[in-house]
């Protein structure tokens, strides 16, 4: 099976549904609000486009719905379930269907194929993750499929025994996409992830973002290009002052803003 | 004029128990630095976690204190030491003073704040963003700190490898604690590389005291070496 191919079967929630909902975040830092009565779904099979001025909350909600940290108010529910009214175990579940590359690849210092290998190792067994090591080193183990494909929609196949120090840039951050997409998320969270790239690494990473849509993920990329946001969200929304001013289809929010700072901020007006 | 020519290396045939000798003080000053950086290490490392990984109220002073520790002079620690195995210790029971037990705990006390300042400084340096992705990708605390490890495996090999060439190089604490003992035929009980240096040089057995050194020379070189070798690697990997 192609990473391209829009086999969805496996996925519990059906593309369109909602699969991450965050509702009334309220979260800060030093007693600064931050967020401040946030509402955002991340539908299955989608790409959803979070825009906004530096300095909004991007990477803050982000971090949020990754579960990195527990928002000081409000709820984070995957498929309906308020991730942080469960138990730590089910929480880590829940974690693990949720993937997130930063506007750094933040690679290990390995070879790629370890990078690439790491989601999927430590979801094993530690039985299971103690055999394969020995296997490594005997040089025994082999590549699993998925590993392989998620390299491939990056265009790194051929880099799988490379060391992670030897990439360029661009091609550092094309790991650390295949690196979360090897073990297949139901959610893809993406911050700026292509701020520091070229022209042409930014398009095998919107490439690989659709590929990833016609698999059933459902994907929020957080970004100041709003043609980035032209260029691959089916929706896109509008972050201002702590809270989502105008969420809907990307055409439509770009081409008739409801909000009136919606509209400044697309027009280049808004002063902040 | 007669010359008198003097042979350039000792003879040890003037010592017939030397090499035994000589093998067993080598074998008692790793056996004691081995086992107390081996010690230090098992302790040091999950304490250089904890203080890197957790932020708490007083992080900075405990930080110095273990950079202090770095300093301590030895033999303040092998007077210490050696009260608390004393009859009069709290460890007095044990019958441990002039052993190789007591020098272990000794070199521990004086490897374990290199071992752990140093790997915390190593902990610290590896990157946030690394450990972000490591449990962006689902890793657990177990897991995180794992990576920690790998990425600051150079830093952490460099530490243990000063602890040891702290412990192996140490003359006053095991002095102390240890009593500088040999036994009749010559086997060393508590004598070590340092203080047997220190022991025949006062005796006037400079050969021997010259061939300890070289010996004791030869492995702080290999220790040395070795931690050229890895901060040479750093950056490469290693296992992959």
């Amino acid at each position: 099976m192609s990473l391209e191919e829009p086999v969805v079967a496996h996925r519990s929630t059906p593309s369109g549904e909602p699969i991450l909902e965050a509702a009334d975040l309220y979260h800060g830092f030093d007693g600064e609000a931050v967020l401040e009565g946030l509402d955002l779904t991340v539908n299955a099979g989608e790409v959803l486009a979070i825009i906004g001025p530096s300095g909004v909350g991007k990477s803050t909600l982000l971090r949020l719905l990754g579960l990195f940290e527990r928002p000081d108010r409000g709820s984070i529910a995957l498929e309906g379930t308020d991730v942080w009214a469960t138990t730590d175990r089910k929480r880590l579940a829940s974690r693990r269907r949720v993937g997130t590359v930063f506007q750094a690849a933040n690679l290990f210092d390995a070879s790629v194929r370890r990078n690439v290998t790491y989601g999927r190792r430590i979801r094993r067994s530690w039985r299971d993750r103690v055999r394969h090591e020995i296997d490594a080193l005997l040089g025994r183990a082999t590549v699993d499929e998925p590993v392989i494909q998620a390299l491939e929609t990056v265009g790194l196949a051929d880099a799988l025994e490379q060391d992670a120090a030897s990439l360029s840039g661009g091609e550092a951050q094309r790991v650390a996409f295949a690196r979360a997409l090897a073990y297949d998320p139901d959610v893809l969270l993406l911050d700026e992830p292509t701020s520091d790239l070229d022209p042409r690494n930014t398009a095998v990473i919107e490439d690989a973002v659709r590929a990833a849509r016609a698999r059933g993920i459902g994907v929020a990329i957080a970004t100041h290009d709003m043609h980035q946001a032209e260029r691959v969200a089916d929706r896109t929304a509008v972050m201002l002052g702590g809270a989502v001013t105008e969420i809907g289809p990307t055409e439509r929010v770009f081409e008739s803003p409801r909000d009136d700072r919606t509209r400044q901020f697309i027009d280049g007006e808004l002063v902040y | 004029m007669i010359l008198e020519i003097v042979p350039l290396t000792p003879s040890l045939l003037e010592f017939p128990f030397e090499w035994h000798y000589v093998r067993s003080i080598i074998y008692v000053s790793l056996y004691v630095s081995l086992v107390a950086v081996a010690l230090s290490t098992l302790f040091s490392l999950p304490v250089a976690m904890l203080v890197g990984f957790s932020e708490f109220r007083g992080k900075q002073l405990v930080t110095a204190v273990i950079n202090t520790g770095m300093g301590l002079p030895s033999v303040v620690v092998g007077l210490a030491v050696l009260f608390t195995v004393s009859n009069q210790g709290p460890l007095g029971s044990f019958d441990l003073v002039f052993t190789t037990e007591a020098m272990i705990m000794s070199q521990f006390v004086l490897a374990a704040p290199v071992i752990t300042g140093v790997s915390l400084a190593a902990v610290g340096s590896v990157e946030g963003g690394v450990r972000d992705a490591a449990y962006a990708m689902g890793g657990t605390r177990l897991d995180v700190a794992l990576v920690t490890i790998k990425e600051a495996r150079y830093g952490i090999a460099t530490a243990v490898l000063a602890g040891f060439g702290r412990a192996i190089s140490e003359v006053g604490s095991v002095l102390i604690v240890g009593g500088n003992i040999a036994g009749p035929d010559g086997t060393s009980k508590t004598r070590t590389l340092t203080t047997a240096i220190q022991l025949e040089a006062r005796q006037g057995r400079f050969e021997t005291a010259m061939l300890l050194g070289a010996v004791l020379l030869a492995l702080v070189l290999l220790v040395n070496g070795i931690l050229v070798r890895l901060g040479s690697g750093s950056g490469t990997g290693g296992v992959r």
